[in-house]
C-alpha cells in the first residue's frame, strides 16, 4: 500500500486541481478527501458523510480505488491528519453534488458539453486497466478536455507507455494504486456524460442496472439485516422505509421477505406468515436446489421486497421503476422449514436487448459456495430452451464479471478442448449457439484469457496451459465429488408468452 | 496493427465470427512466439467503466488470467449469534412429491396485515391489567381492529400526513361493524384513542414503515428512497383498424357485463318471487286453519278438500324418450326445501326442451313418411341412365330390327316407364306389327345386325337409341357422316333421329300405325301434366314481370314420339 502515500493530483472526488492544506477534526468537511487507515495502510478517501456518536464523530469514506462495498464509518482516529487534505472546489457543480448526497435535492444535471465520448481513448484505458499494466494519465484527460486538437500526439504517447510498462503478472500494489487514478478520471468523466434524463429514459425502455452512479445514494443506509439464521452486513444504499436508516438491526423474513424494524412486528409477523417457498410455480428440482418462477407483476410485493433485499448488494440495481416487466428465478435449497432463499436471477420479459438476465446475486451467506455458476448456468438452460442467445444486462459488477468469466472459461475451454482433440476448427458462431453465449462474450472471453490470437496471418485460437490443467484438475475433483450443476432434463418449463393486451395494459 | 517483438509492424485481418479457427493447445505453439502473440485485443468487460480498474478486481482478473483464483474482498454474513430460530421460524415444511404450483400473494399468506409493534405491546399490557381475565383483548384482537383503523384512515383520508385529517371514531365504527366480530367492539374506542395518540407522535403517518413511492412532485426524481415508479404505458400505434378492435371489445365487454347483471337482477326477481310464494303458502296455510276451526265450531263435515292442497294433475308424460331427464332431476331434487314433488308444480327447463325436441322429431317423422310415401315404387332412372337396369346385359332393350324394318322407320311407341320394369305388355299383347321382343343373345348378334331400343328419359321423354341401322338420309347427306362421331347417349342435347321427316314413304308409313292401346294411360297423364305445366305457365305471365319459362312447352319430345 506504499503507493497510496503518495499525493496524486487528482482526487476521489473531481479531476480538477484541488486546494489542498492541513485539516482538523472540526475543519473536516463532506467532500473532502483525506489518508485514512485502511487494511493497515493509509488510502486516499473522500469524506461522504459525518455523524455524531457517542463515542465521537463518524466519518463516512469512499476509499479511493475500492469498491463501495468496502466503504465504512470511521473514527477520527484513523484519519491521518498530518498530512494534508483536499478540499472540495465548491464552484464546481460536481462537488455540489457529491456534497449534497445525503440531500439530493441540489443535484445539478453535469454540463452536457461533451455528449459524445472519445472512444479511442477509453478503448485505451481499458486496454491499460485489463492488462493491469496502468500509467496515471489524468492529467491526459484533463488535458484532453480542455484542448480536443491534442488528442492524436497523446494517443501515441499513451499507446508507446503501454509498450513500456511492466508484464500483465506483475501485480504489484504500486501499480494497481496507479490504476486507481485513472479510474477516478475514469469516473468523472462518466459522470459528465450520463445525463439523468438520458438515464431514466434508458431505464423506462427497459433493463434493470443504472450507469449512473451519483444518482444512487451512496452511503449505505442499513447497517445490519437479520435474515433467516444469518445476520447479513449490506453493501450498498436500498431504499427500505427511511426510518429504517436509524436501526441498528432490521429483520427480514426469510419467506415473504417482508421487512421489520421492531422486533416485535417481526416476531408477531412470524406467528402469521404462512409462506414457505417462494410464491410462484417451482420449474427445477433436484436434490440440491429448487428453482422457482415468479412473475413481477402478480407477486408484486414479494418481488418489491426481492429487490430491495437484493439492492443491499447490488450496487448499480436501480429500484426506480416497479417490477411488473420482469420474471424473476428464484433459487433455493430445501430443508424441514421450507424451500430458503439462496440467489436469484431477473429477467426481462421481453428484453430489446436480449438480455437474459438483467440482476443476478447470490445471497453473502451462499457466496463462495459455487451457487452462482448454477444459477449462471440456469439462465443459459433457458435461453437454450427459448432458442435464443443469452448475455447479462450491462453493466457487471466486479463479482458478476469475476462469475460470468468463470462460467464462460469453464464452459469455452471444455468445448475447446474437445475441438482440439478431434482437430476440428470452430468458429466464434458456433459455439456460441452451443453454449446459448452471443457471440460477443465468446469474443471478449477468449480474447479476455489471451487465447485469441493472431498467428502467421490466421486467427487461432489457442488454450493456454494453466487452463488445461486447471479443466483436468477440476474434472479429476469431480470424480471424487460431482460438480453440482443443473440437469436440463428436471427443468419443467416453457417460455412464458405475454400477450399484446398485457404487454399494453400491463406496464 | 502492432509492433512485434522484432520491430515488425503487422496488419491483423479482421476477424470473423463465422470463420472456423484452428484450436492449438499452449504446448502446441511455439513458446516465443505465443509469448509476443499477447496483449493483442482490448477486451469489453461489461463493468462500469468507473469500477473497471478498481484495485480488488484487477487483482482477481490479473489473478485468473495467470491461472490462480482472485477473490474480491466483501463483508461477509455470519450466523446470528441470538436467534431462537426454531421458534421464530416454527412451521415445519410439508415437502411436496410434485413440483410446487403457487400463486397466492404474500398478502393472501401473511394473515392481519398490521402487525404489533413493541409500544402496541406495552400498552395492550398495561389495558389488560384493568380488565378482568376474560374480557381481555388479545393481540390478535388488537391487531385487526388497529388494522380496520389503518385501513379505513388511509381510505378516508389518504392525504392525512399533510392536511392532517384524524378519521372520527364514528366512521371507524362503521368500518369495524362490516369487518370486526361485535365481541371486539367493546375494546375498539380505548384502542382507537391509543391509535389516535400513536397517529399523532408520527405526524399522521401510517403506522406501519412504508415504501415511499412517488408523488409527482418536485423532488421525486432525485429522492433515493423513492422507488418502484410506474413505467409509463408503452404508446401503441393508433390505427383504425385498432380502435374499431377496441370498440368492439369495449362492446362486448359491455355486454357481457349487462348480461350478468340482467341474470342478477333475474335471480333477485326469481327469489323475491319464492319468497311471495311462501308468503302466499303461509296466508293460506293460516286461512285455511281459521276455516278448520271455523268448521269445527260449525260442525260441517263436508268439504274438507279445501283444507289440503289439490294434487295436481300428473303431467303427461310425453312421448319423448327420457334419456337425459332422470339425471338432471336427481341433481335438482334434494335443492327442494319443501319436500314436494318436483313434477308437481315445476316445469323443468329439461323437460320443456325434451317437449319441444319430441316435437321436433315427430315432425322430421312424418316428412319422412311422407316423402316415403311420394317416391314409392320410384325409380330412380337418373342416376345411371345407360347402365342396364337390374343386372341385366349391357345391351338390355336393344332390339333386333328384323322383318319389315326398312318400313318401319319408327319404332312404335314404347312402353310407360311403370311397365318397363316389368315384362313389357307388348308380350302379352301381341302388336299388330310383329315384333320381335324376345332378345336373342348378343354374341349371336352379328355386327351389322341393325337394333333399337327405346328409352324413357327425364321428363317421360322417349328416347330411340339405334344400332347398326344404315340412316335413311345417310346416303344423302355424305358431308353430314360423321356427325355423330362425338355424340353420346347420355348427354342431355336434344336427342335428333335420322330420318328424313318429309319422306314421303315414312309419312305415308306412320299414319297407318294406329296407336297402341297401352299407350293410352301414358297419354292421359302427359295431357294432365300438360295442363298443369299450361297452369303455371299462366300464373307466371299473370305475375308482373312475366318470365319466358322454358317449361312452357310441355314435353315436346314425349309428344313428338307418340
Amino acid at each position: 500500500m506504499a503507493g497510496a502515500t503518495q499525493a496524486q493530483e487528482a482526487s476521489v472526488g473531481s479531476p480538477a486541481p484541488k486546494k489542498k492544506g492541513p485539516a482538523t477534526i472540526d475543519t473536516l468537511r463532506v467532500g473532502c478527501v483525506a489518508m485514512v487507515l485502511k487494511d493497515g495502510g493509509h488510502r486516499r478517501a473522500e469524506i461522504l458523510s459525518i455523524k455524531e456518536t457517542k463515542s465521537g464523530r463518524q466519518f463516512y469514506c469512499n476509499f479511493d480505488n475500492f469498491n463501495k462495498r468496502l466503504d465504512e464509518w470511521v473514527p477520527a482516529a484513523r484519519i491521518d491528519f498530518s498530512q494534508d487534505v483536499e478540499w472540495p472546489n465548491p464552484e464546481k457543480p460536481k462537488d455540489a453534488k457529491k456534497a449534497a448526497v445525503p440531500a439530493p435535492k441540489k443535484t445539478a444535471t453535469a454540463p452536457k458539453k461533451a455528449q459524445k465520448r472519445p472512444t479511442s481513448i477509453t478503448r485505451e484505458t481499458s486496454v491499460a486497466s485489463e492488462a493491469g499494466t496502468p500509467h496515471p494519465w489524468t492529467e491526459f484527460v484533463d488535458s484532453l478536455k480542455q484542448s480536443p486538437s491534442s488528442h492524436t500526439d497523446e494517443k501515441l504517447t499513451l499507446a508507446l507507455d503501454l509498450d513500456a510498462t511492466p508484464g500483465a503478472e506483475d501485480d504489484d500494489s504500486m501499480d494497481v494504486d496507479e490504476v486507481a487514478n485513472s479510474a477516478v478520471s475514469a469516473k468523472a468523466e462518466t459522470q459528465a456524460h450520463f445525463s439523468r434524463e438520458e438515464e431514466i429514459e434508458k431505464l423506462r425502455t427497459g433493463g434493470s442496472m443504472t450507469q449512473n452512479q451519483a444518482e444512487i445514494s451512496r452511503i449505505r443506509n442499513i447497517s445490519k439485516v437479520q435474515f433467516g439464521k444469518y445476520d447479513l452486513f449490506p453493501w450498498y444504499f436500498s431504499p427500505y422505509p427511511e426510518s429504517f436508516t436509524q436501526e441498528d438491526l432490521i429483520y427480514i423474513c426469510e419467506f415473504c421477505l417482508c421487512y421489520y424494524a421492531d422486533n416485535k412486528s417481526f416476531t408477531r409477523h412470524r406467528q402469521k406468515c404462512t409462506l414457505q417457498h417462494p410464491p410462484g410455480n417451482e420449474i427445477y428440482r433436484d436434490d440440491y436446489v429448487s428453482f422457482f418462477e415468479i412473475d413481477g407483476r402478480r407477486q408484486r410485493t414479494w418481488c418489491r421486497n426481492l429487490c430491495l433485499l437484493s439492492k443491499m448488494f447490488l450496487d448499480h440495481k436501480t429500484l426506480y421503476y416497479d417490477v411488473d416487466p420482469f420474471l424473476f428465478y428464484v433459487m433455493t435449497n430445501r430443508d424441514e422449514k421450507g424451500c430458503h432463499l439462496i440467489g436469484y436471477f431477473s429477467k426481462e420479459k421481453e428484453s430489446a436487448d436480449g438480455y437474459n438476465v438483467a440482476c443476478i446475486l447470490t445471497l453473502p451467506q451462499f457466496q463462495r459456495k459455487g451457487y452462482g455458476r448454477i444459477l449462471i448456468q440456469f439462465s443459459y438452460e433457458l435461453s437454450k430452451i427459448e432458442g435464443k442467445l443469452g448475455s447479462p444486462e450491462k453493466p457487471l459488477s466486479d463479482l458478476g464479471l469475476l462469475s460470468y468469466r468463470q462460467y464462460w472459461t469453464e464452459n469455452l475451454v471444455e468445448k475447446l478442448l474437445e475441438d482440439n482433440a478431434s482437430g476440428s476448427k470452430c468458429s466464434i458462431e458456433q459455439l456460441a449457439n452451443k453454449l446459448a453465449m452471443t457471440p460477443t462474450d465468446v469474443e471478449s472471453t477468449l480474447q479476455a484469457l489471451k487465447m485469441q490470437v493472431y498467428h502467421r496471418g490466421e486467427h487461432k485460437i489457442v488454450l493456454p496451459t494453466h487452463l488445461i490443467k486447471k479443466h483436468e484438475a477440476s474434472k479429476e475433483k469431480q470424480k471424487a465429488r460431482p460438480k453440482r450443476s443443473i440437469d436440463p432434463a428436471r427443468i419443467q418449463w416453457k417460455p412464458p408468452v405475454f400477450s399484446a393486451s398485457t404487454r399494453t395494459w400491463g406496464w | 496493427m502492432r509492433p512485434q517483438a522484432n520491430g515488425r509492424i503487422v496488419r491483423i485481418k479482421k476477424l470473423s465470427r463465422s470463420a472456423g479457427q484452428q484450436i492449438l493447445r499452449e504446448d502446441q505453439i511455439d513458446s516465443t512466439e505465443y509469448d509476443s502473440l499477447q496483449d493483442q485485443y482490448k477486451v469489453e468487460t461489461g463493468v462500469e467503466k468507473s469500477e473497471e480498474s478498481e484495485y480488488h478486481l484487477q487483482a482477481a482478473l490479473a489473478a485468473s488470467t495467470g491461472g490462480k483464483e482472485g477473490e474480491i474482498p466483501a463483508p461477509p454474513a455470519e450466523e446470528s449469534p441470538d436467534i431462537d430460530y426454531n421458534s421464530l421460524y416454527s412451521l415445519a415444511f410439508d415437502k411436496p412429491a410434485t413440483y410446487i404450483r403457487f400463486s397466492q400473494t404474500v398478502e393472501e399468506c401473511t394473515g392481519c396485515q398490521y402487525d404489533m409493534t413493541t409500544d402496541d405491546e406495552a400498552f395492550l399490557k398495561a389495558y389488560n391489567q384493568k380488565k378482568p381475565a376474560n374480557a381481555r383483548c388479545s393481540e390478535d384482537d388488537f391487531e385487526r381492529i388497529m388494522e380496520v383503523f389503518e385501513e379505513t384512515a388511509e381510505l378516508q383520508a389518504p392525504f392525512a400526513a399533510v392536511d392532517n385529517t384524524v378519521v372520527p371514531f364514528e366512521t371507524m365504527k362503521v368500518s369495524l361493524k362490516e369487518q370486526v366480530e361485535d365481541k371486539l367492539h367493546g375494546f375498539a374506542k380505548d384502542i382507537y384513542e391509543f391509535w389516535k395518540s400513536r397517529r399523532q407522535g408520527s405526524g399522521n403517518n401510517p403506522l406501519q414503515p412504508s415504501l415511499k413511492f412517488e408523488t409527482h412532485q418536485e423532488n421525486d426524481d432525485g429522492d433515493p428512497y423513492v422507488c418502484f415508479r410506474r413505467r409509463e404505458v408503452r404508446q401503441t400505434r393508433k390505427t383504425r383498424a385498432r380502435d374499431v378492435q377496441s370498440t368492439d371489445k369495449l362492446r362486448k365487454l359491455r355486454k357481457e357485463l349487462e348480461e350478468g347483471r340482467q341474470l342478477i337482477s333475474l335471480a333477485y326477481n326469481r327469489e323475491v318471487t319464492k319468497r311471495d310464494l311462501l308468503y302466499v303458502d303461509r296466508s293460506i296455510f293460516e286461512q285455511r286453519a281459521k276455516v278448520k276451526d271455523v268448521k269445527v265450531k260449525l260442525g260441517i263435515k263436508t268439504d274438507d278438500e279445501d283444507l289440503i292442497n289439490q294434487k295436481p294433475q300428473k303431467r303427461k308424460i310425453s312421448d319423448f324418450p327420457q334419456l337425459n331427464r332422470p339425471s338432471v332431476t336427481q341433481l335438482r331434487l334434494p335443492g327442494r326445501s319443501d319436500g314436494r314433488p318436483v313434477d308437481a308444480d315445476l316445469i323443468l327447463l329439461s323437460e320443456v326442451l325434451a317437449q319441444k325436441e319430441n316435437r321436433l322429431r315427430a315432425e322430421i317423422e312424418e316428412k319422412a313418411q311422407q316423402h316415403r310415401k311420394w317416391n314409392l315404387g320410384h325409380v330412380d332412372l337418373t342416376r345411371e341412365p345407360l347402365s342396364p337396369v337390374h343386372g341385366q346385359g349391357q345391351d338390355t332393350g336393344f332390339r333386333p330390327a328384323t322383318a319389315q324394318y326398312q318400313y318401319l322407320m319408327t319404332p312404335p311407341s314404347s312402353v310407360t316407364s311403370e311397365s318397363f320394369d316389368q315384362p313389357s305388355p307388348t308380350h302379352e299383347k301381341p302388336d299388330p306389327f310383329t315384333f320381335r321382343y324376345s332378345s336373342p343373345p348378343e354374341e349371336d348378334q352379328p355386327a351389322g345386325q341393325p337394333a333399337y331400343r327405346r328409352r324413357i328419359g327425364r321428363g317421360g321423354r322417349l328416347w330411340i337409341d339405334r344400332r347398326g341401322m344404315p340412316s335413311a338420309g345417310r346416303g344423302v347427306d355424305t358431308t353430314g357422316s360423321d356427325r355423330w362421331k362425338y355424340d353420346q347417349d347420355d348427354d342431355d342435347e336434344q336427342p335428333v333421329y335420322e330420318m328424313d321427316p318429309y319422306d314421303t314413304k315414312a309419312l305415308r308409313f306412320r299414319a297407318s300405325i294406329p296407336v297402341p292401346t297401352h299407350l293410352l294411360p301414358q297419354r292421359a297423364r302427359q295431357e294432365e301434366r300438360a295442363a298443369i305445366m299450361a297452369r303455371s305457365v299462366v300464373q307466371s305471365q299473370s305475375q308482373p314481370q312475366p318470365q319466358p319459362q322454358p317449361q312452357s312447352q310441355p314435353q315436346p319430345q314425349a309428344q313428338a314420339a307418340t
